[in-house]
């Protein structure tokens, strides 16, 4: 059975269920012992006077109209009228129908009451053609409920009508709007990634998930545009090196002279020393992207290795021209992550800084906490990088072409970001006035948070 | 002097040049192709150095790893693997390999490696004097204080950590790896020339101003410290 049936029915008889249980209620709360008793009474009555009839013929008919009228209570209506409808003998003149075989609900014109009264009554065809006309008049309240009881038949019908009804239109409306959905679903899976969920722009569920589809379907787009692009651009500089290394061995194989040789051999391991540090880093980025390391998370105190890094690159952002800073948090700064993949972070950070930024003369490294993150910052004073440039320095072989001429791959940036990513934290490039200020901010655990309250 | 090693490695090219290198440096090398082979032949206990092979067929290197210190046999053991991340190093060193090696490598950085294990086996069975000595320099470990020619070095703690590293290996080449890996314990590669700015710093606190250099430079290699 298909879905959008199913929706409808579904629609339908929860319609039905919910009118039944209201009519139920409204009949349960109106109908009482008053009605049964009434009608009760006027089948008794009909019986009596139908069973005198037979047995007695009309003479005893009309004495047991009679007697009704005298002896039974105020509220009985009965009479015999002719077979042209005219009243001959009983309390009621006329009825506000025509007149007809069955029991009914009906108003009759009492002898002595001024006003038309709300009747219940049973009209039987006798033999002779005339009218037995038998039954009890209604009060207001009685009458009321009878209507009511009525109408109730009447809503149920329309209950069970309107639950189809809206099952249609509600199996028609999240057929549409889940059509649209499921179009563009299948246009992705026919390659084009380009489609986008429309949007009603009400906001409702519907709009939901369109808006998490399209927000899905960009992350996506963006995603296979990075991969495109890098797979690019790791076959585009990947084929210098390669070139390189391919001319310096062919020239060593050709050469006569042994020192020559032994020059061109360096070379060609030198070559392809560096096209493994561009494949460890590739390699390390997409494994950091991956999460994969989550597993050899461990406590360790930032602050100390910070310390240590820039310690480690003070002799060479020294030798580069430039003095390193760092002012050690008097109390330790806990965090629970990757210790050697942050390290390896931090020091692209501070090597980008030491090769970039060494002009400035100084490389502040700082860390600090503030209850909800941890931020390590690594600031130099060098030309630093435009605003609008800094998107494209975080891609990896996103090296800026001002750069071009320096040695590296263009990864230290994108692998950083990456392992900050691999701590649910983000790589920050910032304008230190003047120079590049690069930080990686990581969101504190709960532990971590508890650590830094009780310090 | 020869040491057994024993080669566990599925790569018959890789397996045939380094079973020649480390021949020609006078050791006896046993060879095994898969990882349960190696681990039969290991667990005699009669090797002085285990080189293991990451990704083997039959039982991958890893487990042939665990399975051997479970049994409680401690040769040291150097993994090779072309896993490179710094977490397959980690995970390498944590399930108690003494060494980790990133193919491809030289064979001076393998048998540098080799050398220093196969010396830290031999300082466990011959504990020395714990003062250390090259030539005219003389190392306290206990003090952390440094004399040449009855001259006390001051150093700064990295750089005594770095020369003690020297002096522990003593005649033998250490690698710019193995130092980031013993003296700062970080398993990346640091790109720029870090270690050999520090190597040159402590070079010229230990040998300027005395006739005979003690920190050599072994080209291709790495460094080496000997009188």
């Amino acid at each position: 059975m298909p879905t959008t049936l199913r929706i409808a029915l579904l629609a339908g008889l929860l319609a039905l269920l919910s009118n039944l249980a209201v009519i139920g209620f409204i009949y349960l709360r109106t109908h009482d012992e008053a009605l049964s008793a009434m009608r009760q009474q006027v089948v008794e009555q009909d019986k009596v006077l139908t069973d005198v009839w037979r047995t007695g013929g009309q003479p005893a008919l009309v004495d047991a109209i009679g007697d009704t009228i005298a002896y039974a209570d105020p509220q009985a209506v009965v009479a015999l009228f002719d077979s042209r409808g005219r009243e001959q003998i009983g309390n009621v003149t006329r009825l506000s129908q025509p007149l007809s075989e069955g029991s009914r609900a009906v108003f009759v014109r009492v002898k002595n009451q001024p006003t038309p009264k709300r009747a219940t009554v049973i009209t039987h065809r006798l033999k002779t053609g005339q009218w037995l006309i038998s039954g009890r008049m209604t009060g207001e309240g009685l009458a009321i409920r009878q209507t009511l009881e009525s109408s109730l038949i009447v809503a149920l019908a329309l209950a069970l009508l309107l639950g189809l009804a809206c099952g249609a239109i509600l199996a028609h409306y999240v057929g549409v709007r889940i059509g649209n959905i499921a179009a563009v679903a299948n246009r992705i899976s026919r390659h084009d990634i380009s489609r986008r969920v429309p949007l009603s722009g009400t906001g409702d569920a519907f709009d939901r998930l369109g808006q998490q589809i399209n927000a899905m379907l960009d992350r996506i787009g963006g995603l296979m545009e990075e991969l495109r692009m890098l797979t690019d651009s790791l076959a585009h500089d990947l084929r210098s090196p390669v070139s390189r290394l391919r001319s310096a061995a062919h020239a060593a194989a050709e050469t006569a002279d042994p020192q020559e040789q032994e020059e061109l051999l360096g070379s060609v391991i030198r070559q392809a020393d560096g096209l493994m540090r561009i494949l460890s880093a590739v390699l390390e980025i997409s494994r950091s992207e991956a999460l994969t390391g989550r597993k050899q998370f461990s406590w360790f105190d930032l602050g100390e290795l910070t310390a240590e890094l820039c310690e480690m690159y003070e002799p060479v952002a020294e030798e580069a021209g430039a003095a390193m800073a760092y002012d050690h948090p008097a109390r330790p700064i806990p965090l629970y992550g990757h210790r050697q993949l942050l390290a390896q972070a931090l020091s692209n950070l501070i090597e980008n800084a030491v090769r970039y930024g060494s002009s400035g003369g100084e490389i502040r490294l700082d860390v600090r906490t503030n209850g909800k993150e941890t931020r390590v910052e690594v600031a130099d004073r060098g030309p630093g990088i435009p605003a609008e440039q800094r998107a494209q320095a975080l891609r990896r072989f996103g090296r800026l072409d001002s750069s071009r001429s320096k040695e590296g791959a263009g990864l230290g940036l994108a692998l950083a970001e990456a392992i900050a990513h691999l701590h649910d934290g983000e790589l920050r490039l910032e304008d230190n006035e003047p120079g590049l200020r690069t930080a990686l901010e990581l969101p504190l655990r709960p532990a971590e948070r508890e650590t830094a309250r009780a310090a | 002097m020869g040491r057994k090693i024993l080669l566990v490695e599925d790569d018959a090219e890789t397996a045939a040049y380094l079973a020649k290198g480390l021949t020609q440096e006078g050791h006896s090398v046993e060879q095994a192709t898969n990882g349960q082979d190696g681990l039969f032949r290991a667990t005699d206990g009669s090797f002085d150095l285990i080189i293991l092979d990451r990704m083997l067929p039959a039982l991958d290197g890893l487990s042939v790893l665990k399975a051997l210190r479970a049994a409680r046999i401690e040769t040291p053991v150097l993994i090779l693997s072309a896993l490179a991340s710094v977490g397959d190093r980690i995970e390498g060193l944590e399930h108690g390999s003494d060494d980790y090696l990133v193919k491809p490598f030289s064979f001076a950085e393998l048998l540098a490696r080799v050398n220093a294990l196969l010396r830290r086996r031999e300082a466990r069975i011959d504990p020395a004097d714990h003062r250390l000595t090259v030539g005219d320099l003389e190392i306290d470990p206990l003090s952390r204080t440094v004399k040449r020619s009855g001259k006390k070095l001051d150093l700064k703690p990295r750089e005594y950590l770095l020369l003690e590293y020297f002096a522990r290996n003593e005649g033998r080449v250490v690698t710019r790896t193995m130092l980031l890996e013993q003296v700062w314990d970080y398993h990346f590669d640091p790109g720029t020339n870090v270690i050999d700015v520090h190597v040159s710093r402590l070079r010229r606190k230990l040998d300027d101003g005395f006739e005979k250099p003690l920190l050599h430079t072994v080209r291709g290699a790495g460094y080496m410290l000997a009188a």
